[in-house]
């Protein structure tokens, strides 16, 4: 029960960091702590539950972002359910592959967000999904990293 | 177990395919219907998000704008201290002038400039020489009084002898003519060293502080009238012959870049310096300033028909 309420008190935390923090910098690559947030959550619980999760966050970033509204719904829907499935093969303590998979997360969602709101012409979401999301999802990944190693997470998978 | 296993999974198939769909449905719902659901959760749930990016988007304007303010105001700074030189030589240049339109002859305007070799303090270089008729002895002056003597003259240039030198005398009396003294340098220590020394006053004679000193013209190197300084105190040693005064010079050699030499003819300048507030040129100046901001008043009038018509 402690680690449940730790869990909610660290998601809370990530979204208000998100809205807190990534404005602040105000640079292209950014780290995405609302996929953090996600995939941590993600990692204990089932799919399902994982994909309310992401459909719940996805919806509150989209009503910021009117134009693009259920892009971020799908991807983040997408990304939880797929990494609740894929729980099995989170590795324990091994940083390296935390940050894998963080990073391959945040990629995930660039590529199913970008595709899904059809904003961008064909040049620039090359350039956006070759050049500056590979960036921010390695930024993603290290900061998903301290944050596991800051708030001492455990990313062993749970039923 | 493995059956509720599966149940378990059938229902995350379920619950994921219910929120694709649902992403997919609010993708393509109509922009108004989008905005309005938008709308709705913002007003609900979002709010403090949205607080909390406010507040970031306004810290990061901050921290941006900071270092644009801060190159603002150094420029700022920079041109103000600029203008305050310029208004300080400004107000010098006029009073030269004013300082010119009341001697009318027997001047030599120049520039003095200040080098800044050691050992070469009580000197300047003046920008005039024997070809503007400058000699040896030729008294230099600034608007507000005397400065020194000129002690070497070249074709083009000249060098001065400042007060500040120690071996500087001028002979001095107090502007009513009624006290005589020789001026020399304070050879004091620290801000002493600035100041002038009224040697050789009669024991008879004294002198309240404040008291104006001027050239007394005796000697005949230096025209009477010039001022110099003013009283500050009595220093007279006990036992010594005559009476020592410390004055105030009016003007200090090192804030002068603008001088006027004085050509050997010049004999009685005390009408020269008897009312600069009077100053002829500085009110012709300010009237014509009055008429031209009074002009630009008119211009900008709102409504002033004589100015619209053609």
């Amino acid at each position: 029960m402690k680690s449940f309420f730790k869990g909610i008190g660290v998601f809370v935390l990530l979204v208000a960091l998100h809205y807190s923090v990534r404005p602040l910098l105000g640079t292209r690559i950014s780290v995405d702590f609302l996929v953090i947030a996600v995939l941590l959550a993600a990692v204990h619980v089932r799919p399902g539950v994982a994909a309310l999760i992401g459909f719940g966050t996805g919806l509150i970033a989209d009503s910021l972002t009117p134009l693009s509204f259920g892009a971020g719904a799908l991807a983040l829907s997408a990304m939880g359910s797929a990494a609740s499935w894929l729980k099995a093969a989170v590795f324990g303590d091994n940083r390296v592959l935390q940050a894998i998979f963080f990073a391959a997360g945040k990629l995930a969602f660039d590529i199913v967000y970008l595709v899904a709101e059809r904003r961008l012409g064909l040049g620039d979401l090359l350039v956006q999904l070759f050049v500056w999301s590979p960036l921010s999802a390695l930024a993603t990944g290290l900061a998903g990293v301290l944050v596991v190693f800051v708030f001492r997470i455990s990313m062993e998978s749970r039923p | 177990m493995a059956r509720a296993t599966r149940s378990g999974t059938r229902v995350d198939k379920v619950v994921l395919a219910a929120c694709l769909v649902a992403s997919l449905l609010a993708l393509v719902l109509p922009a108004s219907a989008r905005q309005s659901v938008a709308g709705d959760i913002r007003e609900t749930f979002v709010g403090p998000l949205i607080a909390l990016q406010v507040q970031a988007e306004r810290a990061r304007g901050a921290f941006v704008a900071r270092d644009i303010s801060a190159a603002r105001l150094d420029s700022l700074v920079l041109r103000n201290a600029e203008l305050r030189d310029m208004e300080l030589e400004n107000v010098r240049l006029r009073a030269l002038l004013g300082l010119g339109a009341r001697l009318r002859t027997g001047f030599v305007a120049a520039e003095a400039l200040h080098r800044p070799e050691l050992g070469d303090a009580h000197t300047v270089l003046v920008t005039a020489g024997a070809r503007a008729g400058v000699v040896e002895r030729s008294a230099v002056v600034a608007p507000e009084g005397l400065i020194g003597t000129v002690i070497g003259v070249e074709q083009e240039s000249s060098i001065a002898l400042l007060w500040t030198h120690p071996e500087f005398r001028v002979s001095a009396m107090s502007a009513d003519g009624r006290v005589f003294g020789i001026i020399g340098p304070h050879l004091g220590r620290g801000a002493g060293r600035f100041l002038l020394e009224l040697q050789g006053v009669a024991f008879r004679d004294s002198l309240a502080a404040g008291t104006e000193i001027r050239s007394s013209g005796l000697g005949s190197v230096f025209p009477r009238g010039i001022p110099i300084g003013t009283v500050v105190s009595d220093i007279t040693t006990p036992g010594g012959y005559a009476r020592t005064y410390l004055v105030r010079p009016v003007v200090m050699p090192a804030d002068v870049t603008v001088v006027m030499v004085l050509l050997p003819a010049t004999a009685n300048l005390e009408s020269a310096w008897k009312a600069p507030a009077a100053d002829s040129l500085q009110r012709a100046i300010g009237r014509a300033a009055d008429s031209l901001a009074r002009a630009a008043r008119r211009d900008t009038v709102p409504g002033d028909s004589t100015r619209r018509r053609p």
